[in-house]
């Protein structure tokens, strides 16, 4: 799969060079010869350079945890609706989210942090990846950037990220938790892949020459496939190594290991047992467990299998994650305080509204 | 148009569990569906029958379900729908279906699910099996293209209505279901959508369904549903019962599922609902089908972390 998606990108950038240069060669006279010529084809450079955040989300900011010396830095985005409250997976940042918060925060506000280790944020002990250590950062976080007047909260996670919003969900220690939202995790293939990691960890390239250098690695070794996303995504992921002269992962993932099991072990069981409305976004069908098959087959989550897509699935597809996450939202009609209309006594109003905008009410 | 002779020596090849050729399964989804077209939203069924939940492309425990209550059409049946997607053997089981419809017409009633969909079985399974099967989407379609003709819900003897899912807040009768438009993909929300999305829940009332379709019910709705039309029970599929069958809200509904260890995987029993000549019901459970060996079941390993 990797290796196709390679030629073909390949292939596709030799056959616009050719093109372009015969169209120098000999441009046809013609009567819309005074237009000018195409410009001279994105050099790799441009195609892969960073983008800013700014536009994406609204604003950036620090959260000090009292009584430790974290910090954890947060984006945000929009000023209406619930929180749609965003973990990135191992090794991402919250710049995962920004391509799909662009068209989110339109509907609902949106604020995505850097876990322990991760992109801009610093703690204490920057390897403590631990589920119970990214839970308790997760709730100190909210606790410190809002206080007492929490808004609904709707937790979205991705991959590790996923586990962390489940367990946080579990502990039942956010009154306003309406929603859950877990993307592309399950404990039992995450539990099988697991014996591999390491392998897969050590077969990425470790260092480059220059941040796109990073970004044209993620889309074409096929990690991420959206171009945009990692342009936006990818070089908060990494950091500059002065010895080595060149950049490096951000996060030592490698260093880890001890933490991974507890990750995902048990996973499936405490994901059923949030009391919560959840949507499971997959990126392929046969990732479910027992568990979750049996859960599913009961009734008891919304799953949604997003086709087309890598593991990164708001990062590859971000406008249809961000229109999953909405019509998730307005679904369950989660407002900007918790559930609007109770699941009770509307039986009068035959067909509920299914639009974003009872949200907004 | 084939013969009896023709049908008959089709359904003994495929309770072998061999498929058709893409120009039978053709043939026979046009004599289903002059079949289907017949047939009422609420299609009325005599006992005595035998009413038998999801399947799901398991085909030798549907063989062995035939085994357990007798086979078409000694017996007649029932079924609520869910006949392809996750199992792997979702064309020989559907097309055995159809198969014994088209012979038996008033032998076998076949609802239909909400996985007889074309947006649900691109995700599930039944269209890369056709693929696969086939070399190309043809059957996919001419199974999917029938699937609209297939009747919501069944009435046996006024008294015990069956569907796949559940109730709907749109649809307080019977002639409110009589009165919709069912020839149609599965659509997204509304009345159709319900009656093959729906659960029962313990909560009164209606409810927002976890699914992200359909509705929960009450028993409170339930019960009412079930006076307002003369019902004494509301049979139904769609959820997984690790038991086979299981009554809800003070038996005003009872769900039966028929794919025992569902996926291969969930361990579960699998049930039929026989009613008898006095409408008396009689609940058969079985096991999965001795011979199954799960077929490739290697997965891919996603790189989690990355």
């Amino acid at each position: 799969m990797t290796d196709s998606s390679n030629l073909s990108s390949l292939l596709e950038e030799e056959d616009e060079v050719g093109e372009n240069s015969k169209q120098q060669i000999k441009p046809l006279p013609s009567a819309f010869s005074s237009i000018p010529n195409r410009p001279a084809i994105q050099t790799s450079l441009q195609k892969y350079a960073p983008l800013e955040w700014l536009g994406y989300f609204d604003q950036e900011d620090y959260v000090s945890i009292a009584g430790t010396n974290d910090v954890f830095h947060i984006y945000m985005a929009g000023s209406e609706g619930p929180v749609v409250f965003c973990l990135h997976g191992g090794g991402y940042s919250g710049l995962s989210f920004a391509l799909s918060t662009s068209k989110i925060k339109e509907k609902a506000r949106v604020v995505a942090m850097d876990l322990r280790g991760h992109g801009k944020s610093s703690t204490e002990n920057e390897l403590d990846l631990s589920i119970e250590t990214l839970s308790s950062d997760v709730l100190a976080v909210l606790k410190t950037m809002y206080k007492d007047s929490l808004p609904a909260i709707v937790l979205v996670g991705h991959s590790m990220g996923g586990s962390v919003a489940v367990h946080v969900a579990a502990k039942k220690a956010i009154p306003k938790l309406a929603g859950l939202i877990v993307v592309d995790v399950v404990e039992g293939t995450a539990m099988a892949s697991l014996i591999h990691m390491q392998k897969i960890l050590s077969n990425r390239m470790q260092y480059f020459p220059t941040i796109e250098k990073a970004v044209e690695w993620s889309v074409k070794g096929g990690y991420l496939r959206n171009i945009e996303s990692a342009r936006l995504s990818i070089p908060s992921a990494l950091k500059y190594d002065d010895s080595k002269k060149c950049y490096t992962y951000r996060t030592r993932l490698e260093e880890t290991e001890r933490y991974w099991k507890g990750w995902y072990e048990g996973l499936s069981d405490i994901f059923l047992s949030c009391p919560v409305p959840k949507l499971l976004l997959l990126a392929g069908t046969d990732r479910l467990d027992r568990s979750l098959t049996i859960g599913q087959m009961q009734g008891k989550f919304q799953m949604v299998v997003v086709r087309h897509t890598g593991h990164a699935i708001q990062e590859d597809v971000p406008d249809e994650f961000a229109s999953l996450v909405l019509n998730f939202i307005a679904r369950n009609r989660i407002g900007p305080n918790g559930v609007e209309i109770p699941g009770l006594g509307w039986k009068k109003q035959k067909q509920p509204p299914d639009e974003i905008s009872t949200i907004q009410e | 148009m084939p013969s009896h002779a023709d049908l008959d020596h089709q359904i003994e090849h495929l309770m072998e569990c061999k498929p058709l050729s893409e120009t039978e399964v053709k043939s026979l989804c046009e004599q289903a569906r002059t079949i289907l077209v017949e047939e009422w939203n609420v299609q009325p069924v005599r006992c005595p029958v035998t009413v038998c939940g999801d399947i799901h492309g398991q085909f030798h425990d549907l063989i062995e379900l035939f085994r357990i209550g007798g086979k078409a059409p000694d017996t007649n049946y029932l079924f609520m729908g869910d006949y392809v997607d996750r199992g792997y053997y979702s064309v020989e089981t559907v097309t055995l279906l159809v198969a014994l419809k088209v012979r038996y017409r008033d032998r076998i009633t076949i609802l239909r699910g909400n996985h007889e969909s074309r947006q649900i079985t691109q995700v599930y399974g039944f269209y890369d099996e056709c693929l696969r099967k086939y070399g190309n989407a043809n059957v996919w379609k001419y199974f999917t293209d029938l699937f609209d003709y297939l009747p919501l819900t069944a009435l046996i003897e006024s008294q015990v209505f069956c569907l796949h899912g559940g109730l709907s807040p749109s649809l307080d009768t019977l002639d409110n279901i009589r009165a919709l438009e069912r020839v149609q993909e599965v659509p997204h929300e509304g009345p159709m959508c319900d009656l093959l999305w729906s659960d029962p829940d313990d909560r009164c009332g209606w409810g927002i369904s976890p699914r992200g379709a359909g509705y929960t019910f009450g028993q409170d709705i339930a019960a009412q549903f079930n006076h307002t039309n003369g019902l004494s029970l509301i049979a139904r599929a769609h959820q997984l019962v690790m038991e086979g069958y299981n009554w809800s809200q003070e038996k005003n509904v009872v769900t039966v599922f028929s794919a025992p260890n569902y996926c291969y995987r969930c361990g579960n029993m699998a049930a039929i609902l026989e009613i008898g000549e006095n409408m008396d019901q009689n609940f058969l459970r079985f096991d999965p089908a001795p011979r199954q060996i799960e077929p490739d079941t290697t997965r891919k390993t996603p790189d989690y972390f990355l």
